[in-house]
């Protein structure tokens, strides 16, 4: 996307730093960026608020899997939502026969991780077989892989590392639903000015208006076979509602 | 658990890791440095590779580790990965070549101006060895000292073998690094303050003991 932007623009180059939503904020809150994509719904709005960030755009969404070995010894494999898959987690959990890694490091999938175990009425905290690992989701994921254990990914990470065959036991168990909707909005950060601010306000605006769309819609399927994203204008109203939910219901 | 809990938890498991890798390492480290320090072109050769391997990335050994306690990887069997034992383990080797070639340095010296005076005055060699590694105790405490302070302030090790998982095998710079990703300074720093204290207590603590032992 910077890429088809800088085209357009030839004097503006883009630098970017791939940190967790909750690092990302807090980069914008010392001012170190000029713009932030994130996806956790709860902590945006609670830097919306405070004035940080400001102009936010939903411009893509995907959906969050639950990965876990083939063997499923959880049975999760047809749960009727992620809450219900979770609970069979935590009941395998506690009979022994299950392990869960959580990324435990305040990032958006994380914090949607800690909702769907509220949402499932079930606090796994402290439980010898949940283990918060504290790290990237690609590390997660090889410890989940190395450990048997189930956890919750964002699809990308997790394709992007089962191409490159480091992930040998885990499978994709449980995906979709509203629960597991993963959505990626773009802010300005209020306290950058001048050209910076100028350019990265257009180039959130690109982002979600059709050129970007367009480039959100493919990204991904050369690669994987499949899109990893999808683009969010055919339904920002819904998205937006389902935005709100999220913000409100995580808290 | 309170976060006072949990640093103090941290805390102390990082000087129990650390603490038994550096004194782990020091059992062969030692014996391998009153070796090369006799000369030698083929203990000299021994000495520069180790002087090379001092600085390696710790990533980097945490990766080559990674791959043999794998569960696809040679030494998988054991099912160390993710336990404190594989931090000991990994640490234990990232300092052997700081405390050898440390120690061999002092250990030298003292057995260029000791040593061939205790044979020319009549001691076998066992007894000249243990007036040379007597008087170079000073020095040695010194290297296993540096060696504590490179294995407790060590990140990629404790990280890919250990991974940071909370109440298992999360130390101090393992729960700073996150802290940092979750944007927490405050407390990252707070961590880093009682990593260098620690660092320097020790060196502190080390030098006392042997004005109080005397030469």
């Amino acid at each position: 996307m910077a890429e088809r932007f800088e085209e357009k623009h030839h004097h503006v180059t883009f630098e970017f730093i791939a940190v967790g939503t909750g690092r990302a904020l807090k980069l914008a809150e010392r001012g170190d960026v000029c713009a932030v994509f994130v996806h956790a719904p709860r902590l945006e709005e609670a830097y919306v608020e405070r004035g940080v960030i400001v102009s936010g755009r939903i411009f893509a969404y995907n959906y969050f899997v639950i990965v876990g070995p083939s063997s499923d010894p959880a049975g999760i494999r047809g749960s009727e939502s992620a809450a219900e898959a979770f609970r069979r987690i935590y009941r395998a959990g506690e009979g022994g026969r299950a392990l869960f890694v959580s990324r435990g490091d305040n990032s958006g999938t994380h914090v949607r991780e800690l909702s769907i175990w509220r949402l499932a009425g079930l606090d796994p905290q402290g439980r010898p077989w949940y283990k918060e690992a504290g790290q990237g989701m690609a590390e997660t994921l090889v410890m989940a892989d190395e450990m048997m254990a189930y956890t919750l990914s964002d699809i990308s990470t997790f394709l992007s590392l089962k191409e490159k065959g480091r992930l040998t036991n885990l499978e994709v168990l449980y995906s979709g639903g509203e629960e597991l909707i993963n959505i990626y909005s773009a802010y300005v950060v209020e306290s950058c000015g001048g050209a910076e601010r100028m350019y990265a306000e257009e180039f959130i605006e690109f982002a979600a208006g059709p050129e970007g769309q367009e480039i959100v819609a493919s990204y991904g399927e050369e690669e994987f076979g499949r899109p990893l994203f999808s683009p969010a204008a055919s339904r920002l109203q819904e998205l937006k509602a389902l935005w709100e939910k999220l913000a409100g219901a995580q808290g | 658990m309170s976060i006072v809990e949990e640093v103090l938890e941290i805390t102390l498991r990082s000087l129990a890791v650390s603490g038994t890798a550096t004194l782990l390492a020091s059992t062969w480290s030692v014996p391998l440095a009153y070796i090369l320090a006799k000369p030698g072109r083929l203990r000299g050769l021994i000495a520069s590779i180790l002087e090379a391997l001092v600085g390696i990335p710790t990533v980097l050994l945490g990766l080559a580790l990674y791959m043999l306690f794998s569960r696809s990887g040679v030494l998988g069997f054991l099912h160390l990965l993710y336990t404190a034992k594989a931090i000991v383990v990994g640490q234990a080797i990232l300092v052997t070549p700081l405390i050898t070639v440390t120690a061999c340095r002092v250990l030298k010296s003292a057995r260029e101006s000791f040593e061939e005076m205790a044979l020319a005055l009549g001691a076998d060699d066992l007894q000249a060895m243990a007036i040379a590694l007597r008087e170079s105790l000073p020095g040695v405490a010194s290297s296993v000292v540096m060696g504590f302070s490179r294995a407790v302030g060590e990140l990629g090790i404790a990280l890919m073998l250990g991974g940071n998982i909370r109440g298992a095998t999360r130390v101090l710079t393992t729960a700073i690094a996150l802290s940092v990703s979750m944007g927490e300074y405050d407390l990252a720093l707070y961590l880093g303050a009682i990593l260098v204290a620690i660092s320097v207590l020790v060196s502190v603590t080390v030098k006392l003991l042997e004005e109080v032992q005397g030469p």
